[in-house]
């Protein structure tokens, strides 16, 4: 796609989302029927597609420039080539990103136009001026950023370094920004003895913004973001690696997918922590979301998103493996027998501290922090190792287990209204259904994937890594990580605009559509299913454009052994 | 071969274990699996390496790979226990139907709705008088009123079952047992709540949860965990029903904890 056409599609965008939010101003226009999707499901799929192309271009940039500077700092052609090969698969989905914000905002004027007029008459500050200023700051930038990649090279890289950074400084406020109006329709400010319409009546425009949700949801955002952009790194290396026709090129393609992974598991491992920061907030802010949630409609959502979050640990644990396959001297590798041991321990003893000391009681980090370090502390007064490739296998263990805790439900009923005794756990073991037990299983999940880390990365410094000698299963798992990652970020996306239940923003603008209801888990899946492809589609186009082979030649030479310790 | 037999013995021995802890069978089932998927995980990890792919074979298996992906995906999701929403539909309808009423809209309809009732009337009217036999009876009937049936005052029998709808329909068996029924101890069982608080003081703790606080219940980072909305989601004549209903409740054989007055 030539700037031009890129120009044009944003042009368009923006055009839409003036013409929306000036359409917003007059209308008191009837709904519009979308056929067979239904108004609802149509506003979801349009909302989900960019805020996933929304996604990408936030948290790429951000390990575009580390990668950026990185390669300058070592001076490794490899990081800057993944950093501008990154920045223009990222150029074409910032186009996307603006079409599916202006399609966005028409189609939610299009089936919602009361709410839709009400909304960005709260936020006409921030529809109307700030996030379309930002966006076009942005857009700016990011196109000064590539264009001005070869010209500021040598002693000039200093200059564009910078300008990435200011990228991301941009990008990151554009986030901050959209998820204020994101997070009010979840956690309108309210006050004590105060009405919600009379508290919004007198409430300032941050007042709007800084709702309780919204800092943790900009922290969830950013670090899913750049999980997000890691992953789809690794997928596009993992494409490339399959084009690739010589051994340089896979050379270069597996250590890429390695850096993606990297990058992408290393972000992931935050999640859940800033995952649950959003969750507790929401809790606070009203408790009958916990319930909905945790126990009642959406309880088989969160057994889902406990399945999926397995798979992509397991995964991601799996590539390690893979990895370390064609590593040379892994078996003379060693660690602290206080790993394996903390690993297998770790979930009971959090299941037991958590039941005595829910959070936010910080006792518990009086026990958990001790038994977490102790490997790192400790580990080099215990004689006694065990060799790299037993520890991960009990990570592998350990990494079941703690799913298996996860999925486990209270009871196979989707509400406790639907709960028979044939379906429900046993009360002396219903701890297991808990949240102690769910979040014992989600810290295992992080703590063994951390271990096998660092693991990884001792070998990597002990052994000798031959890029481009992965095995062909490790792309899949590559793959494997984008989907399931995109298709869990879809997944609690539709929980979060869910738990509004029958208000379009909480306990202020209900919603008398008829289609004001929670749907199935089944449906939503199709329909996440469903968005997830089209995204995936979109991308693979982008990178088939973006980084044709004949781009690729001429570059550092790889693919002999190298001693890892060197990169 | 190996790792699969020994999925299967752990798996059957936590079938066992379970049966004899008295898991339903869905959890037995549920157990034996994870057994083998920990088996396959296991046999995953000792597999052989896979040949590289490049060219149309790559592509065509990476079509394969993501129909897999689709297909786990959405038929994992529909293997869990699925949600009604017809369950929900009725609820949601009568939680929403005063503030629809209130909007201009809601206006609307419901003058839409009076007129349809009218000229329902009307018609039923002219039918009788046909079959009485002529206009002339039209004077003895007196003229159409124009306003609406006027609806009845509901008796204390009508009165217990709104209170007791709307416990169900806010769903507040999500957090308190009653009749041995809902509850997961988020909030007290409530069957002896009667013993303790009057009908009015039940509704002052609905609209203001501060405003009483149960022992047990008032950890200081809890203090907040009854929903602070109630008060703008209900009508006050549904709350009145509720806090009468509740206070029927006195079952002292119950451990229902004292409530505190706090403001």
């Amino acid at each position: 796609m030539k700037m031009w056409q890129r120009s044009l599609v944003a042009t368009c965008a923006f055009l839409v989302l003036f013409g929306g939010v000036a359409y917003a101003q007059t209308s008191e226009a009837p709904a519009v029927d979308f056929s067979y999707t239904g108004n609802r499901t149509a506003v979801w799929i349009v909302a989900q597609l960019h805020t996933l192309f929304g996604a990408f271009i936030l948290g790429a940039p951000i390990f575009i420039v580390i990668s950026e500077w990185l390669g300058y700092r070592k001076q490794d052609l490899r990081y800057d080539r993944l950093a501008k090969e990154l920045t223009k698969v990222t150029v074409i989905l910032f186009s996307m990103t603006a079409l599916t914000g202006g399609l966005f905002i028409f189609v939610l004027l299009a089936a919602y136009p009361q709410f839709t007029t009400w909304f960005i008459n709260q936020f006409y500050l921030v529809f109307a001026v700030i996030y379309p200023l930002m966006f076009i700051s942005g857009t700016i930038v990011l196109y000064m950023y590539f264009y001005m990649w070869d010209a500021w090279k040598g002693e000039k890289k200093g200059r564009h370094i910078a300008l990435g950074v200011l990228l991301n400084l941009i990008c990151i406020a554009t986030m901050f920004v959209i998820n204020g109006p994101t997070s009010f329709m979840n956690t309108p400010p309210k006050s004590e003895g105060i009405s919600p319409q009379d508290f919004l009546v007198a409430a300032t425009l941050w007042d709007k913004i800084a709702n309780q949700t919204w800092m943790p949801l900009n922290l969830h955002r950013i670090d899913g973001n750049v999980a997000f952009g890691g992953f789809v790194t690794g997928m596009i290396a993992a494409y490339m690696y399959m084009r690739a026709k010589t051994q340089e090129e896979r050379a270069y393609y597996d250590w890429m997918g390695f850096v993606g992974n990297l990058i992408g598991v290393g972000a992931m491992l935050f999640q859940p922590i800033t995952g649950l920061l959003l969750a507790y907030e929401m809790c606070d802010y009203d408790f009958s979301f916990c319930p909905y949630m945790m126990a009642d409609q959406l309880s088989m959502f969160f057994e889902m998103q406990g399945a999926m979050v397995g798979l992509m640990f397991l995964a991601s644990n799996y590539y390690v493996w893979l990895s370390l396959k064609r590593i040379e001297g892994i078996e003379k590798v060693r660690m602290t027998i206080l790993a394996p041991i903390v690993m297998v321990a770790f979930p009971f003893v959090m299941m037991v501290v958590m039941n005595y000391y829910w959070i936010p009681e910080p006792m518990s980090l009086a026990f958990l922090l001790p038994l977490a370090l102790a490997p790192f502390l400790f580990g080099r007064f215990i004689p006694i190792t065990v060799s790299a490739l037993t520890v991960i296998k009990i990570g592998f263990l350990m990494v079941i287990v703690g799913d298996a805790i996860w999925v486990t439900p209270h009871g196979f009923a989707a509400t406790g209204a639907k709960m028979v005794a044939e379906l429900e756990m046993p009360e002396a073991w219903s701890f297991l259904g808990g949240m102690p037990a769910k979040l014992s299983a989600i810290f295992t999940l992080v703590f063994v994937t951390v271990v096998n880390y660092v693991v990884y990365n001792r070998a990597i410094r002990q052994g000798t890594i031959i890029w481009g000698k992965i095995d062909f299963t490790a792309q899949f798992v590559l793959i494997f990580l984008a989907f399931t990652s995109i298709w869990t970020m879809g997944l609690m996306g539709a929980v979060r605009s869910l738990v509004r239940k029958y208000f379009h923003t909480y306990n202020l603008m209900p919603d008398f559509s008829p289609e004001s209801f929670t749907p199935t888990l089944s449906y939503s899946a199709w329909w996440i299913t469903g968005i997830t492809v089209v995204f995936f589609t979109v991308v693979s186009f982008a990178v088939i454009v973006a980084l044709r082979p004949s781009e690729s030649k001429g570059r550092v030479a790889e693919g002999s052994p190298v001693p890892a310790r060197a990169k | 071969m190996k790792k699969l037999s020994i999925g299967l013995v752990v798996g059957g021995a936590l079938v066992g274990l379970a049966r004899a802890l008295d898991f339903p069978f869905v959890f037995q089932m549920m157990f034996f699996g994870q057994a083998l998927f920990g088996a396959a995980v296991f046999m995953l990890l000792d597999a052989p390496s896979l040949k590289t792919m490049s060219g149309m074979k790559s592509g065509a298996a990476i079509v394969v790979f993501y129909i897999v992906l689709c297909t786990v995906c959405i038929a994992g999701a529909s293997m869990w226990p699925q949600f009604d929403p017809e369950d929900e539909k009725g609820k949601i309808a009568k939680i929403l139907a005063p503030k629809r009423a209130a909007t201009e809209q809601g206006k609307a309809e419901e003058l839409i709705a009076r007129t349809k009732a009218l000229d329902e009337q009307v018609k039923a009217l002219e039918v009788r008088l046909k079959a009485l036999g002529g206009d002339q009876q039209m004077a003895k009937e007196g003229p159409v009123s124009g306003a609406p049936p006027v609806v009845a005052k509901a008796a204390t029998g009508d009165f217990m079952k709104i209170g007791e709808e709307q416990w169900q329909l806010h769903e507040c068996y999500n957090c308190h047992k009653l009749k041995g029924e809902g509850g997961k101890k988020r909030g007290p069982e409530l069957d002896n709540i009667g013993s303790y608080l009057t009908a009015a003081e039940i509704k002052q703790k609905i609209f203001n949860p501060k405003s009483y606080m149960a022992e047990g219940f008032e950890k200081e980072w809890e203090k907040g965990k009854m929903p602070d909305k109630f008060k703008d989601v209900m009508e006050d004549s549904d709350a009145t029903a509720l806090a009468t209903w509740l206070s029927t409740f006195k079952n002292t054989s119950v451990n229902t904890p004292k409530p505190i007055k706090k403001t």
